[in-house]
């Protein structure tokens, strides 16, 4: 158990390196000048010229490549002074630093930049998943529960329209209905208090969360059918047990246990940010970032994107299957 | 056909359902002063984003707004583009024009309460000039004594910029300039706080000494500014409190506008901009921003077909720029010259570029390649690869150019690609034969719209400027004249004939100017419209009645039901 335990952590760390180095030639390959991009399309070639060197984009691919390895993670002074020329930008951990560089368009340390909205996107993509678990938990329930009634149909149907529609529309919709009209939430922003974050973290969690619920409940609903069928089901029933407690205990806990791959994967994608309903709801996360670091060119940050993303995918995945073993003793043989 | 009715039912359903239907509500009420009154905030929101607040390296418009606010320059921009003082009571210049002296007002402070001194204009200028900062215009101050030793490190210091007292600032040009004051007037150059030292450093917290400073930046989100009080102007600024949103959506901002929650909205979308301008209550109070700039098509002089001039010229003739109006009408100008009327390109009888068609045709038959319109025979015999990014305007006028050449036998093959992708693709030496291009004004010269795109000197093989590879020694010299002249009526003359040439041989073909439409609260009070700076609300203060709750109700549930349903 253990050495597969080590064997997975081994090939998480491999699939985050080579994301990262994949992401790395292919942004340097693409046919345009981050230069230009932080002189802006007006500079005088003299001037882009001086940024290029000053950004170090007149080295050759392999060498920078090289030297940001090199900085990713390596050894250094603990807390040095962000003027430090060598160790300005590092993010520390007593001796240990993780370098990703200086953002091209906001000159100052990816990992503060990352530093910033790793939290934000973390709270909102907890927020969806929880608002998808137990929406889509609930409707799959009730859907099962009055299976072949209009009920039914009805759930079935909605959650066919939550999956069709896409994000955007969504969220459009939530925003102009319970912000713009009722004003019962703020239209979009993070908020300055804890009262204020959690009020705009709604409509961007609920937009999130209701494709995710559609999905969810045709999951449950389908496992839970099968499920109920299954012998200990029966008898359970047989035992007089009430139904409530034979949906919940007996059937229900089988039905969950393809959807906790589903929410691990979902958490992990989330993480790498939620590009749409971020922008849309201006939610400071990782989403609306990745995006302006692809159009700027701004490498530093789309490296530091990417390998948050990644890592975010493989821990998830990781916790996917460590989780399977403490759900299901078969799988831990 | 039902599945187009379908659809289109859907999407009035759609639009209807976000309130697109709907007139605006109307504007909230002002309380009616005649005269400035002092407080307030106001509350500004843009869905785009500002990357530094330095003025050494900043180079987007968007940060021009607020950088404008917080720092202020030894002289600026009046309303009409001419040069007035600032920070300096006065200025002059010398008989032969090359040196500007600058005299300083009495008791004018940095934010942090230091007082400016000629020494602080000094240190900016050469912290701002300095090789190792990474700022995009530096080129515009070349004619500064000693600029090549300085960017060359042969020097520490700039010879040209020299202190002759507390309060009296020098500056020695090399040969007579007359871009030097206008190019000095932009905000690259304005002091900033002895904090900034003497080179670029990421770290520093902005300070400067324009009439508000700095609360508080959250990066993406939010800017915050506060009235200076020590500002130089008495009674000025009015507002306690500007504050700036950022990477807002446009449909929330107008949703924001609506609400009271904003005060101003310049980034309505299309549709929008026609529902506040045909609404009799709003109409008023929206305002255009025309900050000069021209739009066309670049076409590349080095590669075939526009090697042929015949050919440059069919395309200038054969663009209708009225039609390309109608594609955004609240928001082109149609441009037949490279000068705008408030660069002096106001001569109704200069030979500009104009559409007529059976000249474009007698062009294309000049050229070699007559094009018969009755059987679509003839023309240029290869498609031209023509790359536009990811913007509105530009795929759907790729389209309309597209129809109106194919008129004259010049089959264009769209290409869409991204704006990194278009600049590499549009500046690099023998890789697009023709593109749209656009270029505003860096600061108000008509030189600045010749020698950066259109001389020899801006060609390079990478990262060129002038997109066309156009190269006329004519042309070049009488820039150079024109940079040195400083008589006005003379470089006027100068200019005209440089437009003259550049319409003739047509490196690119003019097709508009640009200007964005807002709308504003009616209690925004004294908004005005700068030749320079776009957006300019320096001297802006807010009618607003007390008494009155600003911020508009709720509709409640039924009434949210109502609209839904309608």
């Amino acid at each position: 158990m253990i050495r597969r335990a080590l064997r997975r952590i081994v090939w998480a760390v491999l699939v985050v390196w080579a994301t990262t180095t994949i992401t790395f030639f292919i942004n340097n390959v693409l046919p345009s000048d981050p230069a230009r991009m932080v002189a802006g399309p007006q500079a005088r070639p003299r001037d882009i010229e001086r940024i290029r060197k000053q950004l170090g984009l007149d080295r050759p691919v392999l060498e920078q490549y090289g030297r940001f390895m090199r900085r990713l993670v390596h050894f250094g002074p603990p807390n040095p002074s962000p003027k430090d020329a060598e160790h300005g930008t590092c993010a520390t951990l007593g001796r240990l630093h993780f370098d990703l560089g200086k953002s091209y368009q906001q000159r100052r340390p990816v990992t503060t930049i990352l530093g910033e909205r790793l939290p934000r996107t973390l709270m909102l993509a907890l927020a969806a998943v929880l608002v998808q678990t137990l929406l889509g938990v609930l409707t799959g329930l009730i859907a099962a529960a009055k299976r072949n009634t209009a009920i039914d149909h009805l759930t079935v149907g909605a959650s066919l329209v939550g999956i069709s529609a896409p994000t955007f529309i969504i969220g459009l919709v939530l925003q102009f209905v319970l912000a713009h009209r009722l004003r019962l939430l703020p239209l979009d922003g993070f908020g300055e208090t804890t009262s204020q974050h959690v009020a705009a973290i709604v409509l961007p969690a609920l937009t999130l969360g209701i494709y995710g619920a559609a999905y969810y409940t045709r999951i449950v609903r389908d496992e839970l059918i099968g499920a109920i069928k299954m012998d200990h089901v029966r008898t359970a029933r047989a035992k007089g047990l009430p139904a409530w407690r034979v949906w919940m205990k007996h059937a229900l806990r089988n039905a969950l246990v393809p959807l906790v791959t589903l929410i691990g994967l979902d958490l992990g994608a989330l993480v790498g940010g939620a590009i749409v309903t971020e922008t849309l709801f201006r939610w400071p996360g990782l989403g609306a970032l990745s995006v302006t670091a692809l159009l700027d060119r701004d490498g530093p940050v789309v490296m530091g994107t990417v390998i948050i993303s990644s890592a975010g995918i493989v821990l998830a995945n990781l916790l996917v299957d460590f989780s399977y073993a403490l759900l299901d003793p078969r799988v831990r043989r | 056909m039902r599945s187009i009715r379908k659809r289109t039912s859907a999407l009035v359903a759609c639009a209807a359902l976000l309130g697109c239907q709907e007139p605006p509500p109307s504007p909230l009420p002002a309380a009616g002063n005649a005269a400035p009154v002092r407080g307030g905030e106001l509350r500004l929101a843009s869905a785009f984003d500002i990357k530094s607040l330095d003025p050494a390296v900043a180079s987007d418009a968007l940060t021009g707004e607020a950088i404008e606010l917080m720092f202020a320059g030894l002289v600026d921009f009046d309303d009409a583009g001419h040069i007035v003082p600032d920070l300096a009571e006065r200025f002059e210049r010398s008989e032969d024009g090359t040196t500007y002296r600058f005299f300083l007002r009495d008791n004018i402070f940095f934010h942090d309460g230091s007082p400016i001194r000629a020494e602080d204009c000094k240190r900016t200028i050469e912290r701002a000039l300095h090789p190792d900062t990474p700022g995009s215009f530096s080129l515009f101050y070349d004619r500064i004594a000693g600029f090549e030793d300085y960017q060359n490190k042969k020097a520490d210091h700039l010879a040209g910029v020299v202190v002759e007292g507390e309060r009296v600032l020098a500056i020695h040009l090399r040969e007579p300039d007359a871009t030097f004051l206008p190019a000095f007037a932009m905000q690259i150059l304005r002091p900033v706080c002895p904090s900034a030292g003497d080179r670029y450093d990421d770290t520093w917290t902005p300070c400067g000494a324009g009439p508000f400073k700095l609360e508080s930046w959250d990066r993406g989100r939010t800017l915050r500014l506060v009235r200076f009080d020590k500002w130089w102007q008495p009674g000025k600024p009015y507002l306690d409190r500007i504050t700036y949103s950022y990477s807002m959506n446009i449909v929330t901002e107008r949703y924001k506008l609506e609400t009271g929650d904003l005060d101003t909205d310049r980034e309505l979308s299309l549709p929008d901009t026609f529902r506040y301008q045909n609404d009799p209550r709003w109409k008023l109070l929206g305002e255009y921003d025309v900050i000069p700039s021209i739009n066309g098509e670049e076409m590349n002089v080095e590669m075939a077909p526009f090697d042929n001039v015949e050919i440059r010229r069919a395309v200038a003739a054969a663009i209708d720029r009225d039609q390309i109006r109608m594609l955004k009408t609240p928001s082109l100008i149609p441009l037949y010259r490279v000068l705008v009327p408030s660069l002096g390109g106001d001569d109704p009888n200069f030979p500009a570029q104009k559409h007529d068609y059976a000249a474009a045709l007698e062009h294309m038959r000049r050229a070699g390649f007559p094009y018969d319109p009755a059987t679509g025979k003839g023309g240029w015999p290869k498609p031209i690869t023509y790359p536009v990014y990811k913007q509105g305007l530009y795929e759907l006028s790729a389209q309309l150019l597209q129809q109106q050449l194919a008129k004259i036998g010049l089959r264009l093959e769209i290409k869409v690609v991204s704006f990194p992708t278009y600049l590499m693709m549009t500046k690099r030496r023998g890789t697009t034969a023709m593109a749209p291009a656009g270029w505003q004004q860096d600061y108000p010269d008509p030189n600045d719209f010749f020698e950066p795109i259109f001389t020899t000197s801006a060609i390079n093989d990478e990262d060129s400027n002038n997109g066309a590879f156009y190269s006329n020694p004519r042309l070049d010299d009488l820039v150079v004249r024109g940079r040195r002249e400083l008589d006005a009526a003379k470089r006027k003359a100068i200019y005209d004939e440089a437009d003259a040439i550049v319409c003739s041989d047509a490196p690119w073909a003019m097709e508009y100017q640009y200007r964005y439409y807002g709308v504003h609260q009616p209690y925004v009070k004294g908004l005005r419209q700068s030749a320079v700076w776009p957006n300019y609300v320096r001297d802006v203060w807010l009618d607003k009645p007390r008494a009155l709750a600003m911020r508009r109700a709720p509709r409640g549930i039924l009434a949210t039901l109502e609209g839904l349903l309608r």
